[in-house]
């Protein structure tokens, strides 16, 4: 086997992970599944390392059926959070964008959101994740393709309990935000529209006004691309957040 | 709006006017044509298409001395074609239920041409339950609605009406448009606006959803290169009453516009055949010299 075989053999698995905890997610969305399902996906794996890696791909959204339905994290599903974390540690964040580079700055996010919904849904200790920094890439909306894709990164924070800037931002943009959603869907990138619609459903939820309908939206995807587990997971948030069933 | 653009418009319009007016003998009517016109949309409609844009920039008049003299000239050139309106008064005359010839008419009505017979013949249609009942879709009846204002007709229509039956009067999901649609709702607001001389015809309510979502469309009709929609949504820009006018939009469009004023109707090769050329691009030259002229003419008021 070659090297770029070796390595494309491997992101197979990794994707393949991702999808099946997407899966599992889902359903403890729909209220099937485990009391420990995050305990459960990564003692069942046979590759551990890349369940591992499938928990901190989602980020935050392993909790998203405590964010949106209520009850707590088992302990043992938080010890898997930790370990993903450990195993793979956040690049080092230098700078923000536009210095440093983007997605580590979005996976600080997303850390920091994970940190304070663990903290939020009574695990008891102390959030101690830092808040990362502001960046222009957040408020500059005049460019609202850029602006929207950056938002579509950081949709993870789309969730009840999740505060502070990111979503006060987005919530304080419902054009730009409307505008980056209605690109992504008739250029028929579902996996970005789908990010959005969960923000356009956050902002729905929270009473900002929109020019488009989110729920008319969010169902339009469904139909063209739901077959997708991350995506799926996408779209159930977003009709939880709209208050539709999952 | 930013006057940025009005330099760069102005180009635009200027070198798509003369390459439309090099080219003219390429839209001449065959030897013998007569009123029934066996396909009207091969030489006939582009005619009273040059004649829209020779018209818009008379009545501008922002266009500077070199784009007005080109224009009179396409627009002479047209009339001539049309036998000083005969052609279109016969057609008109024999086939009272077409509205093409009232509505190449009234382009150049605008540029101050009249026909008295043709006056009179579209003032006894306009009287026949008939005429008006004749069924077209809606931002086509819009511009029947547009063309007989112009010519000083009475149809009763009513603006309002007409423009809650069109697709944008319904101002729907903007993700669920398509092409051809996307050309329709740019025609709702042509007609609606006259081409950007009355944009207090637009509802207040679609001239906010439009200012909304025409950034959107013209992005993603970029990115794939269709510059004949593109220029049309950026005259809905310029149609608003206040006005959506990106700087970077024209940049594009000036880009891709070659040397000698052609603009490519899209991201295809330009054939070498100088009549294959003038077919393909003429009408997205019309586009153009539209957009460039109405362009200028609201960036500077």
């Amino acid at each position: 086997m070659t090297t770029g075989s070796a390595e494309r053999a491997a992101r197979a698995v990794y994707t393949e992970a991702t999808a099946e905890l997407a899966r599992c997610v889902l359903d403890a969305l729909r209220g099937a599944g485990d009391t420990a399902p995050l305990a459960r996906f990564t003692e069942a794996a046979t590759d551990p390392k890349a369940a591992l890696a499938a928990v901190r791909v989602l980020g935050a959204d392993v909790l998203a059926p405590y964010a949106l339905t209520g009850g707590t994290p088992h302990p043992r599903d938080l010890t898997v959070i930790a370990q993903a974390t450990a195993v793979f540690p956040a690049p080092v964040l230098t700078a923000p964008p536009p210095e440093g580079p983007l997605e580590n700055w979005a996976i600080a996010w997303r850390d920091w959101a994970t940190g304070r919904l663990i903290a939020g849904l009574g695990d008891g200790a102390a959030d101690d994740t830092p808040q990362p920094p502001a960046a222009p890439v957040l408020t500059d909306t005049a460019d609202w393709p850029r602006w929207s894709a950056v938002c579509a990164r950081l949709a993870t924070l789309a969730l009840p309990g999740v505060t502070g800037p990111v979503p006060a931002v987005v919530r304080r943009h419902p054009v730009p935000l409307a505008r980056g959603t209605t690109r992504a869907l008739l250029r028929r990138d579902y996996p970005t529209a789908a990010r959005l619609a969960r923000w356009l459903a956050a902002a729905h939820r929270d009473g900002v006004p929109l020019p488009l309908d989110p729920a008319a939206l969010t169902e339009h995807i469904a139909l063209h691309a739901a077959g997708e587990p991350r995506l799926a997971l996408d779209l159930a948030v977003a009709r939880l957040l709209l208050g539709r069933t999952a | 709006m930013t006057t940025a653009v009005t330099p760069i418009a102005h180009q635009v319009a200027t070198r798509a006017f003369g390459w439309l007016l090099a080219h003219r003998d390429h839209g001449a009517l065959p030897e013998g044509t007569t009123a029934d016109l066996g396909d009207p949309n091969s030489v006939y409609k582009p005619l009273g298409e040059a004649a829209l844009a020779g018209s818009l920039v008379l009545r501008e008049s922002a266009a500077g001395s070199e784009s007005m003299r080109a224009a009179r000239e396409l627009l002479d050139f047209g009339w001539r074609q049309l036998r000083e309106g005969d052609l279109l008064y016969e057609r008109q005359l024999r086939h009272s239920l077409l509205t093409d010839p009232l509505e190449m008419y009234a382009h150049f009505v605008r540029a101050g041409y009249r026909h008295p017979g043709m006056d009179a013949l579209l003032r006894h249609n306009a009287a026949l339950r008939s005429v008006r009942a004749a069924e077209v879709v809606p931002n086509r009846r819009l511009a029947i609605a547009n063309a007989a204002r112009l010519a000083g007709l009475d149809y009763g229509f009513d603006w309002a009406a007409l423009t809650r039956a069109t697709w944008l009067g319904a101002t729907p999901e903007p993700w669920a448009i398509d092409w051809m649609t996307a050309y329709s709702m740019t025609h709702t607001v042509f007609h609606l606006t006259d081409w950007g001389a009355r944009p207090e015809g637009l509802p207040a309510e679609i001239a906010s959803y439009l200012t909304t979502w025409l950034p959107v469309w013209t992005d993603i009709w970029r990115e794939v290169a269709q510059w004949d929609l593109v220029a049309e949504l950026m005259i809905v820009g310029s149609c608003l009453p206040d006005p959506v006018c990106d700087p970077a939009d024209w940049a594009a469009l000036a880009a891709v516009q070659h040397p000698d004023g052609l603009m490519p109707r899209d991201g295809e090769p330009v054939s070498e055949d100088p009549a294959r050329r003038f077919a393909d691009h003429q009408h997205t030259a019309v586009v153009a010299a539209v957009a460039g002229s109405i362009a200028v003419s609201r960036t500077l008021t």
